[in-house]
């Protein structure tokens, strides 16, 4: 019995290469060709204008030139901490915060928590292009909703015009951000939160350990793994995300909220410069590619699927 | 009730109304803002009722933008979920050399940033003539969609018994039967989730739509959102009718699926 079993699992080479082929051709054709010509155009000082006549070689020229710029670092930082880091941590505490509150007891007494769960699917089916959209909307000087509460408030004397003032434009940009994906972040960590034992908070509660006590000691060590996971898929889907950005303020005002994904785009089809625009994007891709090695590390820890 | 936990109640009702306010009230914009005339919509103090922001994006070609993206993400989803299951199976079902670092690669496509493929992809398309054509932007599609469709089913597969299909084999199937007759059936949810996923990436996409598709007839609805803003004004009555166009099948798939979708995203990524 065994022996047919392991015979019936490993033989089928013709199998294996039906099944898979049809993905990995694909995934050559639309990741990694353009990943390759990538690698070559950064070598180059290809210009979108002279594309027919191609570019030529120049060796490492464009890295060396985009790492010694200080506006490259600049845009680097934008990327790591406005967008990435600061949306991130921000989704993961309200995340936490929302999950709690969906799973509190109190929440279900007072008949909040089915509307709550449904309220929470509204942001989330909203594409992020539509949810970019209301928000320039809402946070716009002239007529949107925020200036008029926080005037009528007395908050502020003159309307803000929050995505176009360097002051405001990171907070906001990351306001849009967390609108539009905080529920993915709530629900999951609120399936995490429904799987810890109830006895092992009953028992925590029972050893006199109060509400904040058993939530840092039983619930939060319960939940870490779903947490990390998050955090890291969530970085990887803000970091490359260029639509945020770019359909927000354009990566302004000035350049100021230039990120790497709108920096590739402003290199090559603003400045037509195919060459340097290529080299950042393949500084992105292995910035990535040794984040995503990392998490491949936690998500198949010692046990690969 | 004890006075602190009445308090207790206060803070989380309270708490629970802000929530509701800050999620819903954007998208009760979008949907009021639609319906009215664009000169109610800057005053606070009347609302007139119209359609007439609906329209006119048809008239200025919504409908044929819709039309597109639905041809296109439909296409693509059906492939790319089609394509996923199969390696997916391969990948939890069978053990060969180099099964880890092709699965590694695979799912790399969840982090590798989609704005390095805008050049070449570019370029490419323009000289094999898939600039402007259904069938290379759903091929493109289709290839965004895999990795992640991949990662979605993997975490499925692990929760079905691998004696299911084993018994399957045994009793005379066919691998390909197994998966068809036997596994398949089992884990459709999570193939239902994963294809709601890759509708949705498909549907919102616009990097790789305004790089690769540049006729106004081929337009899919983001970059057709996104031409009602313009230089000094923006015809904010047409914004907010197209962002109602987009949401609403977006969110016609989420009420039926929520419970699968975010059980399908744990089940991916938590391993118990």
């Amino acid at each position: 019995m065994l022996l047919i079993r392991r015979r019936v699992l490993r033989s089928d080479a013709g199998f294996l290469v039906l099944m898979l082929a049809p993905s990995l051709l694909i995934l050559a054709a639309f990741y990694l060709y353009p990943l390759a010509s990538s690698v070559w155009f950064s070598l180059t000082d290809l210009s979108l204008l002279r594309l027919r006549r191609g570019g030529d070689y120049i060796g490492v020229r464009n890295y060396v030139d985009a790492l010694g710029e200080a506006e490259f670092w600049r845009v680097v930082w934008n990327t790591a901490f406005w967008l990435t880091a600061v949306s991130v941590a921000v989704r993961l505490v309200l995340g936490i915060a929302l999950a709690l509150l969906l799973n509190s007891p109190a929440l279900l007494r007072w008949r909040l928590r089915t509307p709550l769960r449904f309220a929470l699917l509204v942001p989330w089916a909203t594409p992020p292009i539509v949810a970019v959209a209301v928000w320039r909307w809402l946070l716009d000087p002239q007529a949107g909703s925020i200036d008029r509460a926080l005037l009528w408030l007395g908050l502020v004397r003159h309307p803000v015009a929050f995505l176009a003032e360097t002051a405001t434009v990171w907070p906001a940009i990351v306001l849009i951000l967390v609108w539009n994906t905080l529920p993915v972040a709530a629900l999951t960590l609120l399936a995490a939160l429904q799987s810890v034992p109830h006895d092992l908070r009953e028992a925590a509660a029972l050893d006199g350990a109060g509400s904040i006590r058993t939530f840092r000691h039983v619930t939060l060590p319960h939940i870490m793994p779903t947490v990390m996971i998050l955090a890291m898929l969530m970085s990887f889907w803000t970091f490359n995300n260029f639509v945020y950005v770019w359909l927000a303020t354009g990566a302004g005002p000035g350049r100021y909220t230039d990120v790497l994904a709108t920096e590739v785009y402003l290199r090559g089809f603003v400045d037509f410069n195919l060459g340097s625009s290529a080299a950042v994007g393949v500084i992105m891709a292995a910035t990535m590619a040794t984040f995503g090695l990392l998490y491949l590390r936690v998500l198949w820890r010692g046990a690969p699927p | 009730m004890t006075r602190r936990a009445r308090l207790g109640d206060a803070g989380v009702v309270l708490a629970a109304a802000a929530t509701l306010v800050f999620l819903l009230y954007p998208a009760a914009v979008i949907f009021s803002g639609s319906l009215q005339t664009n000169e109610t919509l800057f005053s606070r103090s009347h609302f007139a009722f119209t359609w007439g922001n609906y329209r006119r994006i048809f008239a200025a070609g919504f409908g044929t933008y819709l039309a597109n993206s639905l041809l296109i993400c439909l296409a693509a989803t059906l492939g790319a979920t089609m394509v996923s299951v199969m390696a997916a199976y391969a990948f939890s079902r069978r053990r060969f050399r180099g099964r880890r670092v092709l699965l590694a690669v695979v799912l790399a496509g969840q982090w590798f940033p989609w704005i390095v493929l805008v050049t070449p992809l570019f370029i490419l398309f323009a000289r094999s003539g898939l600039t402007n054509s259904y069938g290379g932007m759903i091929l493109c599609y289709t290839a965004i969609s895999i990795p992640f469709s991949v990662y979605l089913l993997l975490g499925y597969l692990e929760t079905v018994p691998r004696e299911l299909d084993e018994a399957a084999i045994v009793d005379g199937c066919t691998p390909l039967g197994a998966l068809w007759h036997v596994v398949l059936p089992v884990m459709l949810p999570g193939v239902v989730a994963a294809a709601t996923y890759a509708f949705l990436l498909c549907w919102t996409e616009y990097l790789l739509a305004l790089a690769l598709l540049t006729q106004p007839s081929m337009k899919t609805i983001p970059l057709g959102l996104y031409q009602f803003f313009g230089e000094d004004t923006t015809d904010w009555g047409a914004v907010m009718a197209g962002s109602a166009v987009a949401t609403l099948p977006a969110l016609v798939l989420f009420l039926p699926l929520q419970r699968w979708l975010v059980s399908g995203l744990t089940a991916g990524s938590v391993k118990q």
